[in-house]
């Protein structure tokens, strides 16, 4: 690999199946096309940090407040199926890095495999959220069609919180337990769906063969994302499935 | 590629060497996977006992080292450059001053009307029945 001075530095493909990239005119070495890529991407998963991190301060807060509401509130969720999410991430977790090294080490079908693999968990876990959702609506812990409606004027509740079977009517100000879930978790889907699309757009792009050992900066950077989507979930799942 | 920036630590074995970039060992990674789905089984254990407060403490901790793992080996930023280790990390620190200053808050309050609607101990309108000792 070489590069000069000139302008539009080439990174020469390393086989056939691969296409050979050219450095962005404004950047003098495919080093620095790198690092600037990288320190951007760190610095946007920091301020993905802070948005989830005032809602976990949102938690935390009202848990101190209402520790028998989030009791009972999350003896409602079902923690096998929190469980069972939470490995589907951390093995998609595992399927990503493999995938970036795979990128790095120019084997463009393995890191498709890897991929591919991963956008299937990605699937998954929104499968078994969709499960979950149905549930509480069916419950009315979260009613989705009344999510906008404001107060029911009949019983000054939330009207988007029914609680059908009355399993919430010992504890003061049930909704809350429910309002922190829905919105901490449907947060977290949609970096879920967010970095599935990023992980489509990468395997795209690898099947064209534009990412290999001398250029694998957007595989890296779709992984970092989607890394990122089980660092929250890691905290998400003993919080709200097993409330300590 | 003449750079050879951030390979500072060496290369482990079962490491390749790719100049500035850093492959890390399927070994590696399979053992980092071994290890979270471990902490996640232990994550559920732990919590069918009753501790008291403790739980919490003891959940956050394994969620921590669970995250370092994910941050430290999945995302590669033990092998990262410090500006970009400085810059991630940095949000944690930025985090802990929200957390102080809220749950600050939180201690200071009294909790203990029905609907949790507190007041500060500064309102003069309102005392806690057993802080009345006859001054006022």
């Amino acid at each position: 690999m070489s590069h000069d001075d000139h302008h539009g530095v080439m990174i020469p493909a390393p086989g056939p199946e691969f296409v050979a990239h050219e450095v962005a005119h404004h950047f003098s070495t495919p080093v620095q096309e790198f690092q600037a890529g990288k320190l951007g991407f760190w610095l946007f998963l920091a301020t993905e940090i802070l948005l989830f991190g005032g809602l976990f301060a949102a938690y935390f807060y009202f848990h101190e407040v209402f520790p028998e509401t989030f009791r009972v509130g999350g003896q409602q969720l079902d923690w096998r199926l929190g469980a069972l999410n939470t490995s589907v991430l951390l093995l998609s977790s595992w399927t990503m890095a493999m995938g970036v090294r795979s990128a790095q080490t120019s084997q463009k079908s393995k890191t498709m495999i890897y991929l591919v693999l991963t956008v299937l968990g990605a699937l998954g876990f929104m499968v078994i959220k969709f499960i979950e959702y149905s549930a509480k609506n069916e419950h009315g812990l979260i009613v989705f069609s009344e999510l906008f409606s404001g107060y029911d004027e009949v019983t000054g509740q939330v009207a988007w919180f029914k609680d059908y079977h009355g399993v919430m009517k010992d504890v003061a100000h049930g909704h809350m337990f429910f309002a922190i879930y829905l919105t901490m978790t449907a947060i977290h889907g949609l970096h879920v769906i967010i970095g599935a699309i990023a992980i489509i757009y990468v395997l795209y792009g690898t099947s064209k063969g534009r990412y290999h050992a001398g250029y694998y900066l957007p595989v890296d950077l779709a992984g970092l994302y989607w890394h990122l989507v089980d660092l929250i979930w890691i905290f998400l799942f003993p919080l709200l499935y097993l409330v300590p | 590629m003449s750079d050879h920036t951030s390979t500072g630590d060496g290369h482990a074995p079962g490491e390749l060497d790719m100049g500035h970039h850093h492959v890390s060992s399927p070994a590696m990674f399979l053992s980092v996977l071994l290890a979270l789905l471990f902490l996640t089984f232990i994550t559920v254990v732990v919590a069918q006992f009753d501790f008291g407060s403790a739980n919490m403490l003891i959940a956050m901790g394994i969620a921590s080292i669970k995250a370092s793992l994910v941050i430290a080996f999945f995302m590669h930023l033990k092998y990262d450059t410090a500006i970009n280790k400085l810059v991630f990390m940095s949000s944690f620190l930025f985090l802990s001053l929200l957390f102080i200053f809220t749950l600050g808050d939180l201690f200071t309050r009294r909790l203990d009307h029905e609907l949790h609607t507190t007041k500060s101990p500064v309102d003069l309108e309102w005392s806690h029945p057993s802080t009345l000792d006859g001054d006022h």
